[in-house]
C-alpha cells in the first residue's frame, strides 16, 4: 500500500490494512518507546497502537521530543 | 540489549537495565566528547530539528553518553524517561521551572538541603514564584497549605540534615486529591532504599554527585518522569501543547524541548560516564553505607559525651516506623548527632583522622561537617531551626570503610572533646 510518511511517499508490501505497531516494525521506526505517532492529523494514544489500523493512502508523521530544536 | 529491564531484579537492573551495546563490542556507552553532530544532508538535520527523526544535534540538548545514563536511570526508577543535568541543583531548578510559572506557588517541606531552600526562598521569589513551607511530618499542615495557586508539592525523602522521613505515599494521596504533582528529592534515600514511583511520586530528583556517582568524582543531577501525572488541567495550561503531542511524556517533553534547552544546564559527557560507572555498584555500596551508619549511630548513642543521635535506623527515632516501612528496613548512610556545644563539635571534627571535614555526602569515605557554621551559615536562627540545624550538631555521611575503623576514629576523637 502507498502511504505518506513524514511528508514523503512511502510504500509497504502489505495490501490490506495493518496495525500501527506492525507499521512501526515494518518501517523500522527508531526508539518506539518514545515516538509520538500522528495518523491523518490525529495524535494516537500509545495504548491504541495495536488497535489502530493503517490503510492505503494514510498519512503518518513520527515525532520525537528527544533532540532537535523546539 | 536489556532495554525493557522490567523483568530484572533491582540489583541486576543497576548493571544491565536500559543498557545498549557500545561500538566495537564495548560493554560501556563511550564518552562522546563532541559538542555537535554532523549529517550528510540538509534534509536529515531538518528532520531531526522537526522531531521527525532520532538524532543528536548539540550536546547541550542531547548526547549519546548522556542518553545512555538517562535510559538506565529511567529503567532503575521505573520511570518513563529521565533527563540528566549538570548538578543536583540544576536538576531541581530545571524540573521546578518546567512546572511553575510567574504567580504560581510551590508548597515545600521546610526540611531541605540549604541550596534548595535558597532557590525556593530567595531566587524563585525574585521571579514571582512564591514558596510556602510546611512541616513534612504534619500531613494536616500539608493539606492546609494548599491554595488555589499551588502548582507543586516538593519534599526530600530523607531531610538533609534534619533526618526526618516523610510518609511519601500519604503525601502522594493528598497531592493526587488536589491534582498537584509531587516532586521528591530522593538523593539521600537513593533508588536503593525505595523506588519513589511505587510510593506515588510524580517527578523524582537525584543529585547524582552523591550516592549514585558514589566516589565523589563528578557533579551531576537527574530528573525522572514517573509518567503518572495527568497534566490536562486548568492548573497547567502551559502543558497543553506538550500533552497534545506527547501525551504522558508531556513533562519530559516540556523539560527537554523548552526549559532544559533554554537554561542549558547540560551534564558533561565524562561526568555522565563516571556517574554511570558508580550506578553499577550502588546496591553494594548502599548496603554497606546503611549497615555502617547503624553501627556508628549505636556507638554514638551510648557515648557519654554525645547528647543525642538522629538516625532513622535507631528504634527510638520518631521516623523509625515510617522509614522502615518505606525503605524496606534500610535507613541510609546519613546521620546527625549533638555534642555539648559548638566548640565541642569543632574539637571533634578537628580530632577526627579518617573522616574528612567537607561539604558533601554519599562518598565512599566517611565525611563530617558542622552545618551551622558552613552550609547553613547564611540562615537566621529561625530558618536553621526549621532545617533542624543547631550549633552543637555534627552531620556524618558514613562511608564504606571497615566499620571498626570508623567507630575507632570517632571514639578517639571524642576522648578529646
Amino acid at each position: 500500500m502507498n502511504l505518506t510518511v513524514n511528508g514523503k511517499p512511502a510504500t509497504i508490501a502489505e495490501e490490506t490494512p495493518v496495525s500501527l505497531n506492525y507499521l512501526l516494525e515494518a518501517l523500522k521506526v527508531e526508539q518506539r518507546e518514545y515516538v509520538t505517532v500522528e495518523l491523518n492529523g490525529d495524535i494516537m494514544d500509545r495504548g491504541d497502537f495495536e488497535g489502530t489500523t493503517v490503510k492505503d493512502g494514510d498519512s503518518i508523521e513520527f515525532l520525537y521530543f528527544m533532540g532537535g530544536g523546539r | 540489549m536489556a532495554e525493557a529491564g522490567q523483568e530484572l531484579r533491582f540489583d541486576t537492573k543497576l548493571i544491565h537495565g536500559g543498557t545498549a551495546p557500545g561500538p566495537f563490542g564495548a560493554t560501556k556507552t563511550p564518552v562522546v566528547q563532541s559538542s555537535a553532530f554532523a549529517y550528510q544532508t540538509a534534509e536529515e538535520l531538518e528532520d531531526i530539528f522537526k522531531g521527525r527523526a532520532v538524532g543528536q544535534v548539540y550536546t547541550r540538548i542531547g548526547n549519546p553518553t548522556l542518553e545512555g545514563l538517562e535510559k538506565r536511570l529511567a529503567v532503575i526508577e521505573d520511570g518513563i524517561a529521565a533527563v540528566i543535568t549538570s548538578s543536583g541543583m540544576s536538576a531541581i531548578t530545571t524540573a521546578v521551572m518546567a512546572v511553575v510559572r510567574n504567580g504560581d506557588e510551590i508548597l515545600s517541606s521546610s526540611s531541605l538541603f540549604g541550596g534548595t531552600y535558597s532557590l525556593f526562598h530567595d531566587t524563585l521569589d525574585n521571579y514571582g514564584i512564591k514558596t510556602c513551607f510546611f512541616d513534612p511530618t504534619d500531613l494536616a499542615a500539608l493539606e492546609a497549605g494548599i491554595s488555589e495557586s499551588t502548582r507543586l508539592i516538593f519534599v526530600e525523602t530523607i531531610g538533609n540534615p534534619k533526618m526526618d522521613v516523610p510518609d511519601i505515599a500519604a503525601f502522594s494521596a493528598i497531592a493526587k486529591k488536589h491534582g498537584i504533582p509531587l516532586m521528591v528529592d530522593a538523593t539521600v534515600s537513593t533508588p536503593y532504599l525505595a523506588r519513589m514511583r511505587d510510593l506515588g511520586a510524580d517527578i523524582i530528583i537525584h543529585s547524582t554527585s552523591k550516592y549514585i556517582n558514589g566516589t565523589a568524582n563528578s557533579i551531576g543531577g537527574a530528573i525522572i518522569d514517573a509518567g503518572n501525572f495527568d497534566w490536562r488541567s486548568d492548573k497547567f495550561p502551559h502543558f497543553e501543547q506538550f500533552h497534545r503531542k506527547y501525551r504522558n511524556f508531556a513533562f519530559t517533553a516540556r523539560v527537554r524541548k523548552l526549559i532544559h534547552k533554554d537554561f542549558g544546564a547540560c551534564a558533561a559527557p565524562l561526568n555522565a560516564f563516571l556517574s554511570g560507572e558508580g550506578l553499577e555498584t550502588l546496591a553494594l555500596r548502599m548496603e554497606r553505607h546503611c549497615s555502617n551508619a547503624l553501627v556508628l549511630a549505636r556507638f554514638l548513642k551510648e557515648h557519654p559525651k554525645v547528647a543525642w543521635v538522629n538516625y532513622p535506623g535507631l528504634s527510638d527515632s520518631p521516623f523509625h516506623e515510617v522509614a522502615g516501612r518505606q525503605f524496606g528496613g534500610r535507613f541510609g548512610g546519613l546521620l546527625t548527632f549533638g555534642l555539648a556545644d559548638k566548640p565541642a563539635a569543632f574539637r571533634l571534627i578537628n580530632a577526627l583522622r579518617l573522616a574528612k571535614n567537607l561539604a558533601n555526602i554519599g562518598d565512599t569515605k566517611t565525611l563530617v561537617i558542622h552545618p551551622a557554621s558552613t552550609i547553613c551559615a547564611d540562615y537566621t536562627l529561625e530558618v536553621k531551626a526549621l532545617m533542624g540545624v543547631s550549633e552543637e550538631l555534627v552531620r556524618v555521611s558514613v562511608g564504606i570503610e571497615d566499620p571498626a575503623d570508623i567507630v575507632e576514629d570517632f571514639r578517639a576523637a571524642l576522648e578529646g572533646v
